[in-house]
């Protein structure tokens, strides 16, 4: 028992395959993601967008990121690991960000949006999703242990 | 007609998750016996989209929502299958797990809107 604290050991992964194993359900859920950010967000802003535009808009950026998440993940190679780590931290700060206005400036929300008090209206995967994604792509980083 | 058929739906994708889970579990691969299932789950979202969309009259107010959530279903079961066939690990039934427990979610609110809104 005399051994030394290890470093958690994160070996870096080829990234050729960001989408397999864990990956693979790490992408289902982007792909979930953005359709349903893509078709409230699509209904939304065709519909009534004047009801609350600034929320709309919100939805809209929202399902952009995940579609870039999800084609990222699914295509692997050196660039889209950094392209969805992009995606997922713009995510993160997207869901605390609106999160947090949400439930301080509640008249510029006058309609939910994906990323609204913390992705409630979603089961709170659109908070919880970034951060699987931080953890699942950190381990494809070169020169990270 | 769209009630029984939501509710059938989402029992059937209530119990794709619990089946997904357990062959998760005894890390079994997907087979053809669950693409059956997801076959028909997949026909029986297609004929909801029939239905509601020849039958969007009948909502009185978030037509549009409504919609959205009728035309994104169909996507689902076909793409989780094509994933999860491809992973030859555990990770590959809990993908289905998580395309079937959305298409339940999903299907629940396709159904409050309907039970809210039409007539």
């Amino acid at each position: 028992m005399a051994t030394e604290p290890q470093e958690p050991v994160v070996t870096t992964r080829d990234p050729s395959h960001l989408s397999s194993g864990p990956g693979r359900v790490i992408v289902a859920l982007y792909a979930v993601m953005a359709l349903a950010a893509t078709g409230r967000s699509s209904v939304q802003i065709a519909e009534y967008f004047g009801r609350a535009p600034f929320a709309y808009v919100m939805s809209a950026a929202a399902a952009v990121v995940y579609l870039i998440a999800t084609v990222a993940l699914v295509t692997g190679g050196r660039r889209a690991v950094r392209i969805a780590l992009v995606s997922a931290s713009v995510e993160l700060v997207g869901v605390l960000v609106i999160g947090t206005l949400s439930y301080v400036v509640p008249s510029w929300f006058p309609d939910k949006t994906v990323w609204s008090h913390f992705g409630q209206g979603y089961g709170y995967v659109p908070l919880v999703l970034p951060i699987l994604g931080l953890w699942w792509l950190r381990r494809f980083l070169p020169g990270r242990a | 007609m769209l009630a029984p058929l939501s509710t059938a739906i989402v029992a059937l994708s209530v119990g794709t998750l619990f089946l997904a889970v357990y062959y998760a579990i005894r890390e079994r691969l997907i087979n053809d016996g669950v693409l059956a299932i997801l076959g028909i789950l997949e026909v029986a979202l297609l004929v909801q989209v029939v239905y509601g969309m020849t039958h969007l009259g009948r909502l009185a107010e978030e037509k549009a929502t409504f919609t959205a959530y009728l035309l994104t279903l169909p996507f689902l079961p076909p793409f989780t299958a094509l994933l999860a066939i491809k992973e030859k690990s555990r990770w590959a039934m809990v993908t289905i797990a998580v395309g079937a427990g959305a298409v339940a979610v999903m299907t629940v609110r396709l159904g409050q809107i309907w039970t809210e809104h039409g007539h």
